[in-house]
């Protein structure tokens, strides 16, 4: 049972970060690896923050404010100085890899000692006991369900279909006598503020931060997001956040399940690899079967 | 006739749609079979591990499950990790008798290193031995609400770590072993063999905290020893030619750390050192069997040794893991190449090489 609810945990975390990524590689048709940078940056932010005694709920909003200025600033280098998309976000990234130890301190702060969002005095007073084990995960769909609602509800918005647009047919958007550029770069400031604020929450669940997290973030996101989309195809009653949610706890399930039969971590990868193609390949069957029949 | 052409038309239009609709429905049933298959998969895999416990014998014996977490794939680490089960065996806890092992490497991913903790946690393994910091970090936050008791090694600083106290107590169901690096002693040798360098070069890994604690440690004493350090920091083992290049023209001599990204590259470093006639110093017998000049070294294996000794203890329950400080090997052994003296044109003091513990006279490819 523990291990289920860890794979939630985890899963959950992980699909803030998946949310961000749908919205720079779906809507925004742009492969944003700035998330490789932003994810360790939320991180960084929120252990220099704990460790100087500031309250853990305000990290949230701060590391996802940091992820925004990161989102933006790849925005800029896209949009102004008209670097490639992909160009940008390595950019970017690399960058933030100087930039988040300079703000961590050192190559690995633990924060074991520390007030955490699942670890103060509030919350140890509010859940009873009989909920203990479930505390963790209530928290994290908690900080999930927020990110995820303000974000469908944002996408509503007009702001929000532009951004729809931007990546369907930047020309339209132009028509409609707005800035192409402006609204890219919104998307990149939510997108990677959403990455940073999941950074934020697994920096807490796991009490520590090391150098070395955030490689790879890109791969899961993207994992999570293509194996929810494509599963949850044509479904229309689940909307693609939850899908990509979903697609976030599959991902991570697979993980454990693999770790679980003993399989290695460098065969962890390939698993993935051949996961990804498995979904992307039942995904493609309807499209060939139609175009012969017509 | 326009009918007939017109009612085979409808009727092909219809046997289409059919067919559609037929198609359309097949592969939804296809697709939804196999998001079924797969969550049924992975349920029953999760759930076999559920219910796997250890199994007793009927006789009464207990067999104990050790899950092991190894950080990355490395020498050091491998030999730590062989003398912990070494370490073990000579308690009476034995593989094969009565100890079950679940080996798990995280390959240097930090989410990996989460996963297989949370994964030993579950399996309600008796005892985890975790081998470098993110790993031991990671397994004490998943074992934190449970009495499973961690045992560390290969761990520089365990303070720093904030998985022990400043005087070597434990912070909670943890203990282990460091593999501090004789800093002193190595100052003291390099001395010894060069007695008119100035400048030690250090290349060390920005990600790895261990590298980052043991340079304070230097900075803080290399000068009573005549000596000033000159450090470069890289990011990646791609890093590491130029990073040499620029270090080379300003030292007399090159020092290792525990650095696994260096030590990884230190073929590299070696070529280019030994062209500019620089001797370099390692930290492990590995590295001195490969072209350093010398090292003062800790075993790891015996350092792997005294871990496993520690970890039976708390096992057989003689001790409880928060009662026990973290321990380290204080003692060094000397090793030379001789070889690569010769190649150097560097004469070994007779004390040296008396004291040496072992003396290769090859270089190993």
């Amino acid at each position: 049972m523990g291990i289920i609810i860890s794979v939630f945990e985890e899963g959950i975390i992980y699909a803030i970060m998946a949310l961000g990524i749908y919205i720079t590689y779906k809507i925004l048709d742009f492969p944003d690896l700035t998330v490789d940078g932003s994810f360790p940056l939320g991180a960084a932010v929120t252990v220099a923050l704990i460790t100087r005694d500031v309250n853990p709920y305000v990290t949230l909003l701060i590391s996802f404010a940091a992820g925004v200025i990161a989102g933006i600033c790849t925005g800029l280098i896209h949009v102004k100085l008209n670097v490639r998309d992909l160009l940008s976000g390595i950019i970017m990234m690399t960058a933030l890899y100087t930039i988040n130890l300079e703000i961590a301190g050192k190559a690995n702060v633990p924060i074991f000692t520390r007030e955490t969002i699942f670890d103060n005095d509030l919350v140890n007073r509010i859940f009873p006991e009989f909920l203990k084990d479930y505390k963790k995960l209530i928290i994290i769909v908690i900080v999930a369900l927020i990110s995820k609602i303000l974000l469908d509800l944002y996408l509503k918005t007009k702001s929000g279909y532009l951004l729809r647009g931007v990546g369907d047919n930047s020309i339209l958007v132009t028509c409609l006598a707005k800035d192409s550029g402006v609204v890219k770069i919104l998307g990149l400031a939510i997108a990677n503020g959403l990455v940073a604020l999941s950074g934020s929450v697994m920096s807490q669940n796991q009490r520590y931060f090391d150098a070395t997290t955030g490689t790879g973030t890109m791969v899961i996101g993207l994992a999570s997001v293509i194996i929810g989309i494509n599963l949850f195809k044509n479904m229309t009653v689940i909307k693609a956040t939850t899908a990509v949610i979903i697609g976030s706890i599959i991902y991570k399930a697979c993980v454990a399940a693999a770790i679980q039969i003993g399989i290695s971590a460098t065969s962890l990868k390939l698993i993935t690899a051949v996961l990804f193609l498995i979904i992307l390949v039942i995904s493609r069957d309807r499209k060939k079967k139609v175009k012969a029949n017509a | 006739m326009q009918t007939y052409i017109l009612s085979l038309f409808v009727f092909a239009a219809q046997m289409n749609m059919r067919a559609c609709l037929v198609e359309h429905w097949y592969q939804i049933m296809k697709r939804r079979t196999i998001t079924l298959l797969m969550a049924a998969l992975m349920a029953t895999t999760l759930l076999i591990g559920c219910g796997n416990k250890d199994d007793t014998a009927g006789t009464g014996d207990k067999t104990y499950t050790v899950g092991i977490s190894q950080f990355a794939q490395h020498g050091s680490l491998d030999n730590c990790r062989e003398g912990f089960i070494q370490g073990l065996k000579e308690e009476g806890i034995e593989e094969g008798k009565n100890l079950k092992i679940e080996l798990q490497n995280a390959q240097a991913d930090t989410g990996i290193a989460n996963q297989i903790a949370q994964n030993f946690v579950s399996n309600k393994v008796d005892l985890i031995c975790a081998i470098a910091t993110p790993s031991a970090q990671s397994a004490f936050n998943a074992a934190m609400s449970t009495d499973i008791p961690v045992i560390y090694t290969a761990i520089s600083d365990p303070v720093a770590a904030e998985l022990a106290k400043e005087d070597k107590s434990s912070v909670g169901n943890i203990t282990g072993s460091s593999d501090k690096l004789p800093v002193e002693a190595q100052l003291k040798m390099i001395r010894e063999i060069l007695p008119e360098a100035k400048t030690i070069g250090i290349i060390y890994t920005t990600s790895e905290a261990n590298s980052e604690a043991t340079i304070k440690e230097y900075q803080a004493i290399v000068e009573q020893y005549g000596f000033t350090l000159e450090t470069v920091g890289i990011n990646t083992v791609a890093d590491v030619p130029l990073a040499a290049e620029s270090l080379l023209a300003k030292v007399d001599c090159l020092n290792n750390l525990t650095d696994n990204t260096v030590v990884s590259a230190l073929p590299t470093i070696l070529a280019k050192a030994n062209e500019k006639k620089i001797p370099v110093f390692g930290s492990e017998v590995e590295q001195v069997k490969i072209g350093c000049l010398a090292a003062e070294g800790i075993d790891y294996v015996s350092l792997g040794i005294k871990t496993g000794k520690m970890a039976a203890k708390v096992l057989k329950g003689e001790a409880k893991a928060s009662d026990m400080p973290f321990e380290s090997i204080e003692e060094s052994n000397l090793y030379l190449n001789t070889k690569v003296a010769e190649t150097l044109g560097i004469t070994i003091p007779e004390a040296a090489n008396t004291r040496a513990i072992e003396k290769f006279d090859t270089i190993t490819e």
